[in-house]
């Protein structure tokens, strides 16, 4: 009955079994960056990685996670090839892109995971897999461009190396 | 009266013991409205005072400085642009200010955090406090040096003494707070130079683009909204809120679920149409809400149909009732007589709510001598003063921990998180935790009303207006929130200004009436993004391009030669934005553009242009490119100011094409964001903005500027692709197919 989390193996109570894997990492592991927005897989603010790919944690229950390997947006930075940020967390503050903030978390997870299976994505696929992650604020604009960024830089990254 | 002074006197002096002030405060006397003791607690209107900005702005011992912005966070990036005010004044870099979302006791009430206001009326004060602040320490530091305050330059963080040696703010802090009493302070004192008003095209902060200190927590998930607060015995509670709009709860029998394993209490209050549960932890609180049983008397037979028929502007027409005057001069039969072309159209606007992504909560802690809530509010000091009514405390027993919210956009005026922790603490003596889920956001916060328009207008031969009649119905917005209790007082009294807003056509016309009648209903309505500015603006920018179109004058040059004289700076927003857009170039098949503008609050002018797509098939309208022009003034920051025109056209383009609150059996049938759709990423327009400003004009407000004429630009531009008006929001595909 354990989930890896962030690296970190965390063990999870049978009681708990059938909770929301959102509301197990919130209100049991105590990560609370990954959010409640609608509790029905339609705006994106719970986004987490399973074994890389993005899920709806509100629509997974902690059972279901078990022996996986989970990352939340506190974890990103452990898997970023660099100490300190994720290069798309980096190219988020470099567009400057939170107005409130609080759906960031889920649409930086959504975005790396974009990235990890289509590094050098067009505008139309950034359009798509973007589309159901929802801001309020309306930071889409800067949302496009600081994915277009990341995925720019890590192109030199490579180029470099 | 006196005694309404004395005790503003006394709090404002226990305010400055209590936070105590370390560097320099002041006591004044605030103009105070004696009546308002007498009313239940309302929201914090008072506009913010010189005096009061001596507390906002602190030097401390190691030079730093700390800024306890008066201005609550939303994403709007008010605490950024006044650090940039404290920054200028003070000569420092912005990792020498510490900005804090301030507690109720660290700073005297400020006004609710509203209506664009925090850069536009706060950038006076955060400036004077800052300067006053600077040239106290400039005194001190002369003491210091025994010289006169004027042999003292400016140095970055400090001073620089006539021997070139620097005496950075920290060294000048004194170890006994400084209070600054108004009697001992020389007219000089009063009026220092203010570098935020005089150093125009030499600012070291203002006009940069800072980014938000902000930023890496957001992005690392370290920002704790109100959802996160967790307290180490917090328990959880949640509510069952009535079914309908006045429901009244007749009996609940909470034994099962209080039987059950971790359930805490179920608090019951018929009295107050309470009905709550507390848990040790949040995981058992859906079987527990399940498992009571409540009767309520429900008032269902409230409908969209109900609704539509009180807010009918045809029927008010008809009976020629409306309450309010906006305007009335010359005589529009005579301007009808004058008129070649003549436009006579229905315009309407649904319920629209705010859909902000953090939905609410609060964390409340009812101690015997002290009450703590942490929450997010536009209006910390109303959550103070709600929160002591409730609990029957003292207002100053409450303190209010504010936390940055994830969106509000008016939308958080009320307290209704706050209340519900609070009675739950209270009953239980633990701290309480309450938070709404979606459902129980759009079930039962209050709304954007209903708008329902009339204009009939005309061309003359010449392209002039011909005459101008408008009228209009929805519901009181700045005074939706008022009790029950007073609200007839407040509706024999008061026409709602926010309802009227942006309701005064910017164009010259001798002959005109615009009338307004503002009808409560059971819907419970407030502020919206702009309040009354999208809505009227998309029926005054809709009809002016029904006009242009019958007189088969250009859209732009129409509006352009009958703007009123006074309007040379929306002149000049509409001619950029022409410019920036290439306005008057051909469109495809299928494709269209649209022009609209508007002037928010009588002071920040925008201008829009849309191009649109129609799906041939579907009818479907998106838009895809959008041009802006704004006026706001003097631009603090202009990377928070095109956040926010940005956020307010994929608002507005959201709001004409997709949302809409509807009403049946008594309650809101949407209850999701399938039901309540908002932009999506893929939905989005490409956009380009301008900000133009003559020199030296004061900032105004930038956070819902921009909104206004959008929907009527996408319309305008639904007519240029498919010659269909569209004049119902939002934009139905299966209407628009020609």
């Amino acid at each position: 009955m354990d989930i890896n989390i962030n690296g970190r193996i965390v063990t999870v109570p049978e009681k708990f079994r059938d909770v929301t894997l959102l509301e197990f990492i919130r209100s049991s592991v105590g990560l609370k960056g990954t959010k409640y927005g609608c509790g029905a897989g339609l705006c994106g603010a719970c986004t987490v990685h399973i074994d890389g790919a993005a899920v709806r944690s509100c629509q997974t229950v902690a059972a279901d996670a078990v022996g996986r390997r989970v990352t939340t947006i506190e974890g990103l930075s452990k898997v970023a090839p660099e100490a300190g940020l994720h290069p798309v967390q980096t190219a988020w503050i470099e567009e400057a892109v939170p107005q409130c903030g609080y759906c960031q978390p889920g649409q930086i997870m959504t975005a790396v995971a974009l990235l990890a299976h289509d590094p050098n994505p067009s505008d139309d696929t950034i359009r798509n897999e973007m589309s159901g992650n929802l801001c309020r604020c309306g930071t889409y604009p800067r949302i496009h461009r600081a994915i277009v960024r990341a995925a720019r830089e890590r192109g030199n990254h490579d180029v470099r190396r | 009266m006196m005694s309404a002074d004395s005790h503003n006197r006394i709090s404002r002096r226990r305010f400055l013991i209590r936070s105590g002030w370390l560097a320099v405060g002041a006591t004044v006397v605030a103009s105070c409205s004696s009546f308002r003791s007498l009313l239940p607690a309302l929201p914090t209107f008072d506009d913010p005072e010189l005096e009061d900005s001596l507390t906002w702005v602190q030097v401390l011992p190691t030079g730093g400085i700390r800024f306890f912005c008066p201005r609550m966070e939303m994403g709007q990036g008010a605490s950024l642009g006044l650090s940039q005010v404290v920054a200028e004044e003070l000569n420092v870099d912005q990792s020498e200010i510490e900005c804090v979302l301030p507690n109720t006791q660290q700073t005297p009430p400020f006004k609710m955090t509203v209506s664009s206001e925090s850069i536009a009326d706060f950038f006076d004060p955060v400036s004077y406090g800052a300067a006053r602040l600077r040239e106290a320490l400039r005194t001190v530091a002369a003491k210091k040096a025994g010289i006169r305050p004027g042999q003292i330059r400016d140095g970055r963080g400090g001073f620089v003494l006539p021997d070139g040696s620097a005496l950075r703010y920290g060294a000048l802090v004194p170890s006994e707070p400084l209070v600054i009493s108004d009697p001992a302070v020389s007219e000089a004192e009063k009026n220092p130079p203010r570098y935020a008003l005089q150093r125009q095209g030499a600012y070291k902060a203002i006009g940069h683009k800072w980014k938000h200190t902000e930023l890496e927590k957001i992005v690392t998930g370290q920002t704790v909204f109100s959802q996160d607060v967790a307290l180490p015995a917090m328990l959880h509670g949640q509510v069952i809120r009535p079914p309908s709009f006045g429901a009244i709860l007749l009996d609940a029998d909470g034994r099962v679920a209080q039987a059950m394993s971790g359930v805490v209490a179920v608090v019951v209050d018929k009295k107050s149409n309470f009905v709550g549960v507390v848990a040790d932890n949040p995981f058992v609180l859906p079987g527990a809400i399940e498992a009571i049983s409540a009767k309520w008397h429900v008032a269902d037979d409230i409908d969209q149909n109900s609704l539509d028929e009180i807010l009918d502007v045809e029927d008010l027409r008809a009976r020629d009732d409306f309450e309010h005057k906006l305007a009335s001069s010359g005589d529009i039969d005579i301007g009808r007589q004058r008129a070649r072309h003549r436009v006579s159209a229905r315009y309407d606007t649904p319920f629209l709510a705010h859909a902000a992504m953090e939905p609410r909560a609060a964390v409340a802690s009812v101690g015997g001598n002290r009450v703590e809530i942490w929450c997010g509010s536009q209006d910390p000091f109303f959550v103070q003063r709600r929160v002591a009514e409730i609990v029957g405390r003292a207002e100053d027993e409450v303190v209010v921990y504010s936390h940055r919210m994830g969106g509000a956009f008016g939308g958080r005026i009320r307290c209704q998180a706050s209340e519900e922790a609070a009675i739950l603490s209270a009953a239980v003596d633990r701290p309480v935790r309450v938070s709404w889920d979606r459902e129980a956001e759009f079930q039962n916060n209050y709304f954007q009303p209903v708008y329902s328009h009339f204009i009939d207008a005309g061309v003359t031969p010449t392209g002039a207006i011909s005459h101008w009649d408008h009228d209009f119905v929805s519901s009181p917005i700045l005074t939706g929130s008022v009790p029950k209790s007073i609200s007839w007082a407040v509706d024999m009294f008061t026409a709602d200004e926010g309802t009227a807003r942006g309701g005064m056509p910017p164009y010259r016309v001798a002959d005109r009436r615009v009338r307004y009648s503002d009808v409560r209903t059971e819907v419970p309505v407030g502020a919206w993004r702009g309040l009354g500015a999208a809505p009227n603006s998309f029926a005054i920018e809709s009809v002016m391009d029904e006009l242009a179109a019958s007189a088969g004058i250009d859209p732009l040059e129409f509006r352009l030669q009958n703007l009123s004289p006074t309007q040379e700076r929306l002149a000049g927003v509409l001619r950029r934005v022409a410019k920036l857009s290439g306005w008057g170039r051909v469109m495809p098949q299928g494709a269209g553009r649209g022009l609209a503008c508007a002037v928010y609050k009588g002071e920040t002018a925008v201008a829009i242009v849309v191009e649109i797509e129609v799906d041939r098939a579907t009818g479907e309208v998106r838009a895809t490119k959008v041009w802006c022009a704004q006026d706001c003034g003097l631009v603090v920051n202009p990377n928070q100011v095109e956040a926010q025109i940005a956020g307010n056209i994929v608002w507005g383009c959201g709001m004409a094409l997709k949302e809409q609150i509807t009403i049946a059996a008594g309650s809101v049938e949407e209850r999701n964001f399938d039901g309540y759709e908002i932009l999506r990423h893929h939905e989005t327009p490409e956009i380009n903005v301008a900000l133009v400003a003559p020199p030296d004009t004061p900032p105004v407000g930038a956070g819902e500027a921009a909104i206004a004429p959008v929907a009527a630009a996408i319309a305008n531009a639904v007519f240029d692709a498919t010659g269909h008006r569209a004049r119902r929001l939002p934009i139905c595909g299966a209407r628009v197919i020609p």
